[in-house]
């Protein structure tokens, strides 16, 4: 019997896995197999493998073919095993030399034999390498993105021949140049365009000093997008770590760029109000990374949050407190990091013009009340700095007084971040328990101030913690070992005003 | 000009649109006057306001009432602004200064022009201890198109306007119904049914104006509170506490923006700095806006 094992790659949400191609040829009746939990796209590999065989000059074994791709309870989805099945059955049957044990195979074929990229390459060689791949041979499209996964040579071929010759010792492929990381200056919208609102400017420096959800609310017209539009610009760099774990969720997406596949600068996303369910968390038979996920180390916008479908804002509730999301499909449940800042932004109103002094305002004491409801309990609980951002007056528009730079304010939330990042690993939005209380202690007069709102402003539990968080941030700002009483005064202000909005 | 006693009465300013002296209340209403010519005391187009206007035939209950509503919210630190026509015009006017508080009158006519002419020694007062004005140059008369473009400048340097007496063809009916378009809070002064002088101001309160039981509803309902008080609560308060405390009472309501403008303190310190004093009941925050609590 001819059987002949060579290696893949699949990919199952975020994660890539190893693909075993085992292929045996027996005499019976032609016939071309695919076993091993293969769906519809990998069932019609067999189409295009046995055109590209015939198309290359090769001769397509009118015998019995069974390729069994393993682990069999795994499902395989894609035509990313083209290439491993064609060259399989061209190495069972003899007419090529077959391939170093470490070596992985992916991609998929056109009928004359050229390669084409896929997604998801990323997490699929990061996963291959780990498992103790040597050599990736993938579409020249996708090696850029497959060579971020240091320490694995990738071949990057136009054409299935010069894989094969490749092996046949006929020619010779280059591992392709690890991808080198550029770190580029943000650039952009700068803060130095906003005159006045240095309240707004302050909780906003403090919100991505330490990755706190925010929302801002105030009249239409008075820049609360403007401003927010402008946070990328203060955003500080990415860890190669977290450029990798970005990309790999951008690739999976079908995001990444062919030539610069490396996503360098967090993400800053935002999707439009009427956005579905499936859209923001991720969705598709085998789920597609949504809005939540894309927007992972970075910033979530949801403009006219109120305006978002019910089920939408509801699905922020996970992420917002776990750091990702589950979609559960009938095999199986995909978990997608989703570790967002989220900013939302909403008009007082329906028309929009509440509180404004112009009293243009048309709507009801109930719609106003209403419209504020839109937003759930549990949501605004999980929102650690509210932010009214009051019209900005004629005088202020036209004053000469310079605004802040943004690159000032990059380099204090740099610093603020990395002394929680040395200190405790992690921002100070995502302190939990353990953590929480060795970091975040509070002197006596710190827990009287908290006693006492509490009682005045009948905060909830979850309220509590938010304003320690924030406050451990605006100490951190301060260059503050201990969070004063002053802190945690300024914190509880951020948390008042959305005591409002129920 | 005014000739008697010579050099002793201010001349006329004139405050534009654009002018930071401009009431920035005034700004926000529909039709704001280009111009508005002064005598007096400019700063008082900075502090809050309320109107109080009604009938030229007041009854004496009219005339107490007008005289004690001016003289209850001066004392509240609040300018009284009224037409100076006879009657309740002239009583707020009078409370207003016999309190030692601040007052405005805005005229139908030039600033050099005394209508009514018996108001003369009550002119001269005011422009001495308070402010005239007019959208009007000097020089022009009153008549019957001027007057009711004079009411929409008391109602809207106001944050609410009283009627305190009024017949059903009184022009402070035409005040009340301008402070409401402008969004104003409108409050009217019961009278007894058996007059015609109390049907204007019953029939405001009958369509939704607020009754006024006491002159210090007025008051506590945009959040003031009386100077004997706000003593008592100064005394425990911190410097920077009091830096914050007086800039509010004597502005009404700020935003923390206008907070920080007003005492040079950066938002993390009036953040915190307000925080504390809602703690101590001393005030209060809604819709990004401060202001002194109940
Ligand atoms: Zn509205």
């Amino acid at each position: 019997m001819n059987a002949y094992i060579i290696k893949s790659i699949g990919l199952a949400g975020l994660n890539g896995f190893d693909v075993i191609v085992e292929t045996s040829i027996t005499n019976g009746l032609p016939a071309f197999v695919i076993v091993g939990l293969p769906d519809n796209s990998v069932q019609e590999s067999r189409e295009r493998v046995r055109a590209v065989i015939k198309n290359l000059g090769y001769e397509f074994p009118m015998r019995r073919i069974l390729v069994n791709l393993a682990p069999a309870d795994t499902r395989k989805e894609g035509s990313i095993y083209d290439l491993p099945i064609a060259l399989a059955v061209l190495i069972a049957s003899g007419q090529i030399t077959p391939a170093a044990e470490d070596s992985v195979f992916a991609g998929e074929l056109s009928l004359d034999g050229k390669l084409r990229p896929v997604a998801g390459m990323l997490p699929m060689a990061l996963s291959a390498r780990d498992s103790g791949a040597k050599a990736l041979f993938a579409p020249k499209d996708s090696a850029a993105e497959a060579s971020l996964a240091r320490g694995l040579a990738v071949y990057a071929a136009d054409h299935i021949s010069e894989i094969i010759d490749h092996l046949n010792g006929a020619g010779e492929i280059c591992p392709a140049e690890e991808c080198q990381p550029l770190f580029s200056e943000a650039k952009g919208l700068d803060f130095s365009d906003i005159k006045g609102q240095a309240a707004a400017r302050r909780a906003i420096e403090i919100a991505v000093s330490g990755a706190h959800n925010m929302l801002l609310s105030g009249t239409a017209g008075g820049g609360k997008s403007m401003m927010v539009k402008r946070i990328p610009s203060i955003l500080p760099p990415m860890t190669m770590e977290e450029m990798i774990e970005t990309t790999a969720i951008h690739s999976v997406a079908g995001l990444t760029s062919k030539s610069n596949p490396l996503v360098r600068q967090r993400p800053f996303r935002s999707p439009h109000h009427t956005i579905s369910a499936a859209g923001a968390a991720g969705g598709g038979k085998t789920p597609k990374p949504g809005e939540m996920s894309l927007s992972h180390n970075g910033v979530l916008f949801l403009d006219e949050f109120p305006e978002f479908r019910r089920d939408v804002l509801e699905s922020l509730r996970q992420p917002m407190e776990d750091g990702y999301v589950t979609i559960t499909r009938a095999n199986r449940s995909y978990k997608y990091p989703s570790g967002f800042m989220l900013v939302g932004a909403m008009n007082p109103c329906k028309c929009g013009w509440h509180g404004h002094p112009s009293g243009k305002c048309v709507c009801s004491e109930e719609s106003i009340k209403n419209y504020m409801m839109r937003i759930s309990g549990p949501i605004l609980d999980r929102i650690d700095l509210f932010v009214n951002v009051p019209p900005v007056k004629y005088a202020e528009l036209t004053s000469v007084s310079e605004a802040e730079t943004s690159e000032k304010i990059r380099d204090r939330v740099v610093r603020t971040r990395e002394l929680q990042m040395s200190r405790q690993g992690t921002t100070n939005s995502r302190l939990m328990g353990g953590l929480m209380k060795t970091y975040c202690g509070i002197s006596r007069e710190g827990e009287l101030m908290m006693k006492s709102a509490y009682e005045k402003f009948s905060l909830s539990a979850r309220a509590y913690s938010k304003i320690i968080k924030v406050a451990r941030t605006i100490a951190d700002m301060s260059g503050s070992p201990d969070i004063e009483t002053e802190h945690l005064a300024e914190a509880i202000q951020y948390r008042r005003s959305g005591t409002l909005l129920v | 000009m005014m000739e008697n006693n010579g050099n002793k009465i201010p001349d006329v300013t004139v405050v534009s649109l654009n002018s930071s002296a401009y009431p920035s209340l005034l700004k926000s209403i529909s039709n704001p006057p280009r111009k508005l010519y002064c005598r007096g005391d400019l700063s008082l187009l900075q502090m809050p306001a309320v109107a109080v206007v009604g009938a030229r035939k007041a009854s004496e209950y009219g005339k107490w009432a007008a005289y004690n509503m001016g003289k209850t919210l001066a004392e509240y630190g609040i300018v009284i602004i009224s037409g100076m026509a006879c009657g309740i015009d002239s009583w707020a006017h009078k409370g207003a200064l016999a309190a030692g508080g601040k007052t405005i009158a805005v005229f139908g006519c030039g600033v050099d022009i005394c209508y009514p002419k018996s108001n003369a020694g009550l002119m001269e007062d005011i422009i001495m201890k308070g402010l005239v004005i007019s959208e009007f140059e000097s020089g022009m008369h009153p008549s019957i198109i001027t007057f009711p473009l004079r009411n929409r400048i008391i109602s809207g340097l106001s944050l609410a306007t009283v009627v305190v007496e009024a017949g059903l063809k009184s022009g402070s009916l035409i005040t009340a119904e301008r402070a409401a378009e402008q969004g104003r809070y409108v409050y009217a002064v019961p009278g007894n049914i058996d007059r015609v002088s109390s049907i204007g101001a019953n029939k405001l309160i009958q369509d939704g104006a607020s009754l006024i039981v006491s002159p210090d509803d007025v008051a506590s309902d945009l959040g003031f509170i009386r100077g004997d008080i706000i003593e008592k609560r100064s005394l425990s308060l911190g410097e920077d506490e009091k830096l914050i405390f007086d800039a509010i009472r004597f502005s009404g309501e700020l935003t923390v923006d206008e907070l920080c403008a007003k005492t040079c303190l950066p938002p993390q310190d009036v953040n915190g700095l307000v925080t504390v004093l809602e703690m101590k009941g001393i005030l209060e925050t809604a819709m990004g806006r401060v202001f002194t609590a109940k």
